[in-house]
């Protein structure tokens, strides 16, 4: 049985018109993404890797070229039905982890929930607490956001992302402002989650990051450089160890 | 419904968390419905006062006196007064009016023993008093036959005994009006401030001694005052009095009166009427400051939505649709204004009796006065919490989630 195609692009293109200006953020990206992967996407800023990443996760539409998401033909939706899909569909992790201050973890999880329309999650508190274990801050679930450290906090929007059990997960940039350790494990997780058969699509310009996927997509200039299968993937211990003996040259 | 209360909770949780400000945002909305709360619970208590004061003269009184005419802006009654020939028709013939009494009224300086002071003094026949039903809490009203004798008697108000006799009894004692002497006979029972016009500044005089001595002949009466027989024949009372003075004056039918009969309801009505725009234009100004009250909250949404457009831009991110951040943000207006609306009936009701109790004017909180002041506290909240509201859900998600 051929596995689902989490997302599928073709020919997709978006151009900025700024006046008389046309930028080319993207030009032809054919990209397929399956159930069960964990795709990294890298490249220089400039790239177009931002551009994508709001496409596939419905905030903006393409110009051109058509993008399915879990079999949804996402342009001819109109913006509430976007919405629903973010919702729905999709599970977001931010460089800066985008929580509510002065508001508890378990507060911040629940959110996704509040603004679904299906009614499917009448226990929303459980699943909200759930999530929390899953990321390893079950012993954190009434602090504060303010009261808790920069992977904690990241860890509770990896939750946040989980509570709906999307079909993807889409992370920017999420170990940007994390200390080498902390992103190591917040990569780890990801791993994890990977395992357990999330879908997982992070934008990273770090390559020891982007070296725990299965699978990386490296842009430039708007276009698809090359999507290769990552070899020799990192693990905790392989990376924490790499950055105990920093190779010297 | 779930989701609703939700959002609910999400605007409450918003306001807490800035409580000062949200207290400061609220004051304006405070302030306003306290204002307008009192300004119009103001309004009802000088009607009330007024009203009272109108009742106190007698429930059936009459005033017949010339005709107004409305020149250059304002009324002035320039026909032929009502004179000693009126007076006598009406006494002769009427069968409604028991009681009539001609009224002279003239500003005058009234000087006792211990101090003066300007007063209104009225020439009046002794029925006055039971037209007026006034009475007195020492020594005599004047008499019959001291009016006939144009005797130089009076009877003074507490007002002008304070002034005139501090701490004195005035029975008996001689004040002058303008240069006149008078014998002070009687001392009226207190009717206190209504308000507007001082009962109790008052000198009471025989119209007859009034006529020779300072008000003159030639220029007939001030009004001719008269009570009906009871409540119920006031318009008997006026059509009569109508009647008999028409044929006096010869005027032929189809011709207008020249003279204008105002009766005790009549002059309710007009007071009314005019408390009444007072109570409008000060609720009207009151309301003012709620409108600013709700500039300041707009303001402040404004401030919140720049402050908050991350969050707006991650609600949007994961899932929330336009029209549900602005259910959250048109909430946290309307709940600011609303909870600012209740400290403002608050805040009003007390000042009332605040009032009361410093300057003994009852002010009597007006129901329809708070429903107005929190209706209106609502109205603003909608009305300046929506553009905010708006803008806010308007957001491009992706500029909102780069916003620093």
């Amino acid at each position: 049985m051929p596995l689902k195609k989490v997302i599928e692009t073709k020919q997709l293109g978006r151009i900025f018109k700024n006046g008389e200006i046309e930028v080319r953020a993207l030009t032809d990206i054919d990209l397929v993404i399956e159930e069960g992967e964990f795709v990294a996407i890298m490249g220089a800023s400039g790239s177009g890797k931002s551009t994508l990443l709001h496409i596939i996760g419905c905030l903006d539409r393409p110009t051109s070229g058509e993008y399915y998401l879990d079999g949804v033909d996402v342009n001819g939706l109109n913006k509430n039905q976007l919405a629903d899909i973010r919702n729905q569909k999709i599970g977001f992790i931010f460089q800066s982890y985008n929580l509510l201050s002065r508001t508890t973890a378990l507060e911040n999880v629940e959110l996704p929930l509040i603004y679904n329309r299906t009614g499917q999650f009448t226990n929303s508190k459980e699943l909200a607490q759930k999530a929390l274990e899953q990321v390893g801050l079950a012993d954190r679930i009434y602090h504060r956001t303010n009261e808790l450290s920069g992977g904690q906090q990241q860890r509770v929007a990896i939750a946040r992302a989980l509570v709906n059990n999307p079909a993807l997960i889409l992370a920017d940039e999420p170990t940007g402002n994390l200390d080498s350790t902390t992103s190591i494990e917040i990569a780890d997780l990801f791993v994890q989650l990977n395992n357990e058969g999330k879908t997982i699509l992070m934008i990273t310009h770090e390559p020891d990051i982007a070296q725990f996927a299965k699978r990386m997509v490296y842009l430039r200039d708007g276009r698809v450089l090359t999507d290769s299968l990552i070899e020799d993937r990192s693990t905790k211990e392989s990376a924490i160890k790499a950055l105990e003996n920093p190779v010297t040259t | 419904m779930r989701r609703f209360l939700k959002i609910f909770k999400v605007a409450f949780h918003s306001i807490y968390k800035n409580r000062t400000r949200s207290l400061l945002t609220m004051l304006g909305i405070i302030i306003g419905v306290g204002a307008v709360i009192m300004t119009i619970s103001a309004g009802e208590g000088a009607t009330m006062a007024v009203e009272n004061q109108i009742s106190g003269l007698g429930t059936n009184l009459l005033m017949i006196q010339t005709k107004s005419e409305h020149k250059a802006g304002i009324n002035v009654r320039m026909g032929r007064p009502m004179d000693k020939k009126d007076f006598d028709v009406l006494q002769k013939n009427s069968v409604y009016m028991p009681n009539l009494s001609p009224l002279l009224a003239i500003g005058a300086q009234a000087i006792g023993p211990s101090g003066y002071k300007s007063t209104m003094v009225y020439g009046v026949s002794y029925d006055y008093f039971y037209i007026t039903s006034r009475e007195l809490q020492a020594g005599n009203f004047f008499t019959e036959e001291d009016v006939r004798t144009a005797k130089k008697y009076c009877v003074i108000g507490e007002t002008i005994r304070e002034e005139l006799f501090p701490g004195q009894d005035p029975i008996g004692r001689q004040i002058r009006i303008d240069k006149v002497p008078f014998t002070v006979m009687g001392l009226l029972t207190e009717e206190g401030t209504g308000g507007m016009q001082d009962m109790d500044d008052i000198i009471l005089a025989p119209y007859t001694t009034i006529q020779n001595r300072l008000y003159g002949h030639h220029r007939g009466y001030t009004m001719i005052m008269a009570s009906a027989l009871s409540e119920d024949h006031i318009t008997n009372a006026k059509v009569e009095a109508t009647e008999l003075l028409r044929e006096s004056h010869r005027i032929k039918d189809g011709e207008e009166d020249d003279f204008e009969i105002m009766t005790q309801i009549e002059l309710q009505e007009i007071t009314g009427n005019i408390t009444g725009i007072l109570t409008i234009l000060l609720g009207a100004i009151a309301s003012i400051s709620l409108i600013v009250g709700g500039i300041g909250i707009m303001n402040i949404m404004l401030v919140s939505v720049t402050e908050r457009t991350r969050e707006i831009g991650t609600r949007l991110a994961i899932g929330a649709r336009e029209s549900d951040i602005l259910t959250q943000f048109l909430i946290e207006a309307i709940v600011l204004s609303l909870v600012g609306g209740l400290l403002g009936i608050v805040f009003g009701v007390i000042g009332n009796q605040i009032i009361y109790k410093v300057t003994d004017f009852f002010i009597p909180t007006a129901f329809y006065s708070i429903a107005i002041g929190f209706g209106f506290a609502a109205l603003v909240g909608v009305a300046f919490g929506y553009f905010p509201a708006k803008k806010a859900a308007k957001l491009n998600p992706i500029d909102a989630l780069r916003y620093e």
